[in-house]
């Protein structure tokens, strides 16, 4: 059994995922402690030249660049997983949470047998072994989980877990070749690109976030001119969604994305429990509601009691202001 | 048709929940309801039967006695049969150990189609769909948003794909976790609620199921749940007063950028 780390890079839009940095960086941490090596695994079509990219995060930079890889398919992917897992044998194999993560990673570790925990926050290393810190229940508990009789371990994290570090490594870049297996039960049909949106709600570090109060979709204009001066992303609140003023990708919450920004700023949302399970863990949480009485309040960091058509644009003008101070 | 249906049961999002003096267990307030996102599935299998002619739906949850509640509610949404198996005495954290229980009742009762939620909002794992496919060595597709028959050996199903959506013709038998946007369940009929009362549901005992207890019980789980916490709490929040929304603005983005260092 090996003990190296494995990190499954995916790549988006032609870039390497942000959150993948995120993970790297806490690799290369925990493989200083654990005396191991970091490998890091890119599977895609004209991939090759991003792996330049991470050659400072890893010691190997496994690249798997070919047609059939064009797309992400389950079928295709955990074969190659498998392939690359039994070659290089590493004892963790660290993924993100993305849509992809989500479909992969619980498919690769039953067919490898490996322990599986995911969409954790955040991972340490003592005498004991590793120590793995997984919120549930909407975040109301956290879970401190480890593996055990595990000869292999699979975990996924949430993007926006880990600060990103530079990497001081100078990986060697290996192209492999490998005969993925497809399943000829399943043929994918076409994937359509929804209107390209900057980053992921996810992956964002700014997030600004419409609820009921902000009246109408036009008045959401007010909230994109906003993020465009911070480069955030637009989020709702589900009754934002359920009216149809927003798509449901931008839902946070219970039953949409769960998301940690740096920064996440709510505007006419009330704060209720099964909105805040989705951005309870952002770092600094920001409240503008009218209502002193919000609930919204209690998950905040700052709190502005107004109207937030006179607010949001006087903080246009301020950020406008701020930025151009630098 | 055999449709398959997995549930679970959970505690509500509003129950209280407190972690225990030893710190690895949880007390939780008695709120328990069929998990969010099962909701969807068992929906979903409903509007399948409408569609395919002699379809039979068969609910089914690794749980304990009291999830029997959970199955009674998809009973009585529409759902024509079914089982629970007991798992007394042998809770387990790890997903592998429960899909490896579902997946073999799958094999014997024999099916279709298994529809699952995307994730249980409890443990919030998002694993036992996909594990029970590939146990099960059949295609699946998670989080779908749509669900179309092509004809009795093909679905096409739509779902999320990164930055956009996908859509992907799949053989049968496969599996398919479900999503919030597939469809608005059901609230059950008075019918359905009388009908899901009077039920017979067998209780099967997982150690019947071609698994030894050996395998079942917490020792050989691949996991282990060392001890829980309560998230930090945040301390309370600054309320930002100035006479203006100018002057309000101004200090806010002040302290975004000098003491929450954010800016
Ligand atoms: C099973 C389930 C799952 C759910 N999942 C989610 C989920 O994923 N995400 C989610 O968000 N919700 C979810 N909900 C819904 C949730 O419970 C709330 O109903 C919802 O979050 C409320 O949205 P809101 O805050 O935008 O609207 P409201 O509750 O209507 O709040 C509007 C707020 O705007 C303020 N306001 C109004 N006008 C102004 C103004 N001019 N200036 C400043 N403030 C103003 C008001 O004071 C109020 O606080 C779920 C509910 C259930 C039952
Ligand atoms: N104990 C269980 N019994 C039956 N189905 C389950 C069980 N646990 C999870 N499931 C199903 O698997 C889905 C994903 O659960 P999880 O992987 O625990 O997040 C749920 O939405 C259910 O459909």
């Amino acid at each position: 059994m090996g003990k190296d780390i494995c990190i499954f890079i995916e790549c988006k839009d032609g870039n390497i995922r942000k959150t993948n940095f995120e993970l790297l960086s806490k690799a290369d941490e925990l493989s200083k402690k654990m005396a191991s090596n970091l490998l890091a695994v890119i599977i895609g079509k004209d991939i090759s030249s991003l792996a330049d990219g991470i050659t400072s995060y890893a010691d190997r930079i496994v690249v798997v660049d070919d047609d059939v890889f064009k797309d992400y398919r389950c079928d295709v992917f955990t074969d190659t997983m498998e392939k690359i897992t039994k070659k290089y044998d590493p004892f963790l194999i660290i993924g993100a949470s993305t849509i992809t993560g989500k479909d992969l990673f619980p498919r690769f570790a039953a067919r490898i047998g490996a322990a599986f925990i995911s969409d954790a926050t955040g991972i340490e290393l003592d005498e004991k072994g590793l120590k793995v810190r997984k919120p549930i229940y909407g975040g109301k508990i956290i879970s401190w989980v480890s593996p055990k009789n595990a000869e292999r371990v699979v975990i996924t994290f949430r993007p926006n877990s880990f600060a990103i570090e530079n990497g001081k490594r100078s990986g060697e870049i290996i192209k492999e070749k490998i005969d993925a297996e497809m399943d000829p039960r399943i043929n994918l049909i076409n994937i359509t690109k929804g209107q390209s949106k900057k980053v992921d709600l996810q992956e964002a570090d700014f997030i600004i976030c419409g609820g009921r109060g902000m009246k109408d979709p036009e008045n959401f204009k007010l909230l994109e001119e906003i993020a465009e001066i911070i480069g955030a992303r637009v989020g709702a609140s589900r009754a934002v969604v359920d009216s149809k003023w927003r798509d449901y990708e931008d839902q946070i919450g219970k039953s949409g994305k769960t998301v940690s920004p740096k920064l996440y700023i709510g505007c006419g949302v009330s704060g209720a429990l099964h909105h805040t399970m989705g951005m309870d863990t952002s770092k600094v949480v920001v409240a503008i509601n009218k209502d002193p009485n919000a609930l919204i309040f209690q998950y905040a960091d700052y709190g502005i009691v107004d109207d937030l058509f006179n607010i949001l644009p006087a903080l246009k003008e301020e950020l406008i202001s701020a930025k151009k101070e630098g | 048709m055999k449709i398959l249906v997995f549930i679970k049961q959970v505690a509500d999002t509003e129950a209280r929940i407190l972690i225990k003096g030893d710190n690895k267990s949880l007390e939780i307030e008695n709120k328990y309801n069929l998990n969010f996102f099962d909701e969807f599935a068992v929906e979903e299998a409903i509007r399948l039967k409408t569609k395919l002619k002699d379809s039979k739906i068969t609910v089914c949850t690794y749980g304990g006695k009291k999830a029997i509640e959970a199955l009674r509610t998809a009973i009585a949404m529409g759902a024509d049969q079914a089982f629970l198996i007991d798992n007394t005495d042998l809770d387990t954290e790890d997903p592998l150990i429960t899909a490896r229980i579902l997946s073999e009742f799958a094999k014997k009762e024999g099916f279709d189609i298994i529809l699952c939620g995307r994730q249980a909002i409890d443990d919030e794992n998002g694993a036992i769909g996909a594990m029970v496919a590939e146990f099960l060595n059949i295609p699946h597709v998670s989080a779908i948003l749509k669900l179309d028959v092509k004809d009795d050996k093909h679905m096409i199903v739509e779902s999320d794909a990164e930055g956009g959506k996908g859509t992907i013709e799949v053989e049968l038998p496969a599996l398919f976790t479900t999503q919030k946007g597939i469809n608005e369940p059901r609230v059950p009929l008075i019918t359905g609620v009388m009908k899901a009362m009077k039920a017979n549901i067998p209780v099967i005992d997982p150690t019947t199921l071609g698994l030894k207890k050996e395998e079942l019980i917490k020792d050989t789980s691949k996991i282990e749940v060392l001890f829980y916490e309560t998230p930090k709490a945040r301390p309370p929040v600054k309320i930002i007063d100035g006479e203006t929304p100018q002057e309000k603005a101004k200090k806010l983005v002040k302290l975004l950028k000098e003491e929450a260092k954010v800016l």
